[in-house]
């Protein structure tokens, strides 16, 4: 019902959002994901994750991965109020945490083993347990009623952000090759008036 | 994958737009866009004030604040059968800005606290700032389980907390349980409207409750003197319902939570002639009264029935969950008195009592601490409810019909078979017994003791119809004068200025008729050493007494006998 009250509004919006986005996303070039000054990279930033070539074939979904990937064994997400299960960081998440647990070095990639880790707020540790859950369902199955779990206060069911496998993984809510919104965070949509929160998070 | 996002992008636009109990349009979102007063200079993102990401405090979900810290004071009363310690939990949570210790822009994602306009640091004083002392909050962080419901025995299943109040993961009651801190759409954060107490009593089920006036009046402030509502915007006592007493922050009471210090000014602030139809408030002004303003912080609902420090409060005489419109016979109890406890006349305590007078001889019964007697008397009893048995000679016909089968003075529709009310004597001088448009009930009268009407207690004043008005209310003044009951009536009343009282004691005498029960103000030994009256049956009987220097030898001398 609200669909239709709105639809005409919703048109207008995602029309804004695609032409605004053909402008934004900068790319990777000038990112902080941009490692092509380091000295271990001889210019070449990509091949810090990906190899055109003889890819690493360990993590499935992870195109042409180069990166060495990460094994740590993750302390997960716990809370009594959720009401899913939070399960292991799906590949998309390792990719990411193959840096950013902490365990790897940024520089292991190729088959060679770097001494650069990542620090400070890139730092997430092996330790997921104080970051928002990775390897989380977020649809519901079929036929439960939100307040059955919900009682009142929803959750938003539907999001403009992507999920794998029916999950949110970091990639979900961080965009690894584009500044979108400017900043560090790499982060898919503008945290102001926590819009991104908010995709999900109908509070 | 390419148009699923398209359709989930318009399901998701459509759905949220405008959501009716966003956090984003109310004083929760401290961001600079906030609704509120107390907000961020520039800061724009809304979460972050409570949550973040990455690298949260495993407190809750994704925690992004600090916590205070602080030592609270708990809430306690006599009749609380929860006993919270230090707040945990959620409770902790919301406690991290409102007990005003910690900076609301103190994060633990922001390297600086957030700036917060007007140069605020913590929650400013206020009804939200709740303190260290939570004694004058509603109690948090105790586990509300069946043992709890057995032992309070006015609480509802807590298996039924499935809805919107909820308690948390460890069974506990927390700030949560009442407020969903990211919905304002029914004020105060509450998870559910509270019209009606319909919050309140999702946890509280107290007994007499459903049939109560303070549950169903729908009486209005008529806009006069203080709100008796200052906390809610609810403009009916229905509506009102349990805050009409109460208030689950910053009470004026801090035990059980009421809205005022002290007793007596949460009754008055509906009772005083602004909404309940009657001024109850004004009657304790007058001269006679049961004087709830003689103390504070006495009276305690798991008191003795019979034999707490001395002292009288509404609660005592009133059941504020359990008062109700309902009329009685003589003797059974009104439903003013509904739901509260008494004493029988065989003594014992009852709970609720059935009949008036087992109110009265709580206090006017056995109770030790009673006050001296009005009147010196021959035969010394203050205890009332000993004055009116029924093995007594004479009584009024408070617990049984009278003795005495004449009664020729009796003004109809009472008559010698009549069953009589406390309250037919000791009421309201202005109240409908007296002809007046006052309140009933004895809360307060020109005429000492609490009496419906006028009655002198002290000889040597001229006979009239005013000043033994209250005798005169059954017993015709006709009838007396005419000596219709005892042929020297005028002759004292009249003739003596003696009043009614210095030869009758009117609740009862155990071993005299007709209520004889001389004023030793004013009656000692005649000259044969006695002072008696002697019945000898029917309108038949003599005195031996000396009054007001007159030597009565009834036992010896024809003069003094009938």
């Amino acid at each position: 019902m609200l669909a239709l009250r709105r639809s005409s509004v919703a048109a207008g919006f995602f029309g804004a959002v695609l032409a605004a986005g053909a402008t934004a996303f900068a790319g990777v070039t000038g990112s902080i994901h941009d490692f092509s000054a380091r000295g271990w990279t001889g210019g070449e930033s990509c091949k810090v994750c990906h190899v055109p070539h003889h890819a690493e074939q360990t993590l499935a979904d992870a195109p042409l991965w180069n990166h060495t990937t990460t094994v740590a064994a993750f302390t997960l997400y716990r809370s009594s109020t959720l009401h899913k299960t939070v399960g292991e960081p799906g590949t998309r998440s390792k990719a990411c945490l193959s840096c950013h647990d902490g365990t790897v070095a940024l520089n292991s990639f190729g088959g060679a083993v770097g001494g650069e880790f990542a620090a400070g707020r890139a730092l997430v540790g092996p330790d997921l347990s104080d970051d928002h859950p990775v390897g989380i369902a977020f649809y519901h199955a079929p036929g439960l009623v939100c307040s059955n779990c919900h009682g009142g206060r929803p959750m938003r069911l539907v999001s403009t952000l992507p999920f794998f496998d029916g999950k949110v993984e970091c990639a979900s809510c961080h965009d690894v090759h584009n500044q979108r919104v400017g900043g560090a965070r790499l982060v898919r949509t503008t945290l102001a008036g926590s819009a991104l929160c908010l995709h999900c998070h109908p509070k | 994958m390419k148009t699923a996002p398209l359709l989930l992008l318009s399901l998701w636009l459509l759905a949220s737009a405008a959501w009716a109990g966003s956090i984003v349009t109310t004083k929760h979102n401290l961001s600079v866009n906030g609704a509120g007063t107390v907000k961020a200079v520039t800061e724009s993102e809304i979460c972050i004030f409570c949550h973040t990401p990455h690298n949260g405090s495993r407190e809750a979900p994704l925690w992004n604040r600090f916590s205070s810290g602080q030592t609270y004071v708990p809430y306690s009363s006599s009749t609380a059968k929860a006993h919270p310690g230090q707040p945990t939990g959620d409770s902790k949570l919301c406690l991290s800005c409102h007990d005003g210790t910690v900076a609301l822009g103190m994060v633990r994602n922001r390297p600086a606290a957030i700036q917060i306009q007007g140069g605020l640091t913590t929650l400013p004083s206020g009804a939200t700032r709740l303190g260290t002392d939570l004694a004058d909050d509603h109690p948090v962080s105790f586990v509300f389980d069946a043992a709890l419901m057995a032992a309070d025995g006015q609480l509802q299943n807590p298996a039924t907390l499935t809805g919107a109040v909820r308690l948390d993961a460890s069974k506990q009651l927390q700030c949560t349980s009442c407020h969903d801190s990211h919905d304002n759409q029914f004020g105060k954060f509450l998870a559910v409207n509270n019209t009606a107490s319909a919050l309140c009593t999702t946890c509280h089920n107290r007994t007499y409750w459903s049939a109560s006036l303070h549950k169903t009046s729908t009486k209005t402030w008529n806009g006069a003197g203080t709100n008796p509502w200052p906390h809610t915007s609810l403009t009916t006592v229905q509506a009102n319902g349990c805050e009409n007493c109460h208030r689950p922050h910053s009470a004026g009471n801090k035990p059980r939570l009421l809205n005022f210090a002290g007793e007596e000014p949460n009754c008055y602030s509906c009772h005083n002639g602004n909404v309940a139809a009657k001024n109850i408030q004004a009657e304790f002004a007058k001269t006679s009264v049961h004087s709830v303003a003689a103390t504070t912080g006495v009276h305690d609902p798991t008191e003795d029935a019979v034999n707490p420090p001395r002292h009288v409060e509404c609660a005592d005489c009133h059941n504020p969950h359990a008062a109700k419109a309902q009329t009685a016979t003589v003797p059974a109890a009104s439903g003013d008195l509904a739901g509260v406890k008494g004493v029988s006349s065989a003594g014992t305590v009852v709970n609720p009592l059935v009949n008036q007078y087992e109110l009265c001889f709580r206090c006017h019964g056995d109770s030790t601490n009673r006050g001296p007697a009005r009147i010196a008397r021959q035969v010394v009893q203050t205890n009332s409810r000993l004055d009116f048995q029924s093995a007594n000679a004479s009584y009024h016909p408070v617990l049984a019909t009278g003795k005495n089968p004449n009664g020729p003075s009796l003004i109809a529709p009472w008559t010698t078979a009549s069953r009589m009310y406390c309250t037919d004597c000791h009421n309201n001088n202005q109240g409908p017994g007296a002809g007046g448009t006052g309140p009933k009930g004895p809360h307060g009268s020109a005429y000492v003791p609490l009496l419906e009407r006028r009655m002198e207690l002290t000889d040597n004043q001229t006979e009239s119809a005013a000043i033994y008005a209250l005798c005169y209310k059954c017993h015709s003044r006709t009838s007396i004068l005419a000596n219709q009951s005892f042929p020297f009536h005028n002759l004292h009343a009249v003739g003596g200025d003696v009043n009614c009282l210095s030869c009758h004691d009117p609740h009862g005498v155990s071993g005299k008729t007709h209520l004889i029960n001389f004023n030793t103000a004013y009656a000692t030994p005649a000259s044969n050493g006695q002072l008696r009256f002697v019945d000898l049956g029917t309108r038949s009987g003599f005195c031996d007494v000396m009054c007001h220097g007159k030597n009565h030898t009834g036992s010896t001398n024809p003069d003094f006998r009938y």
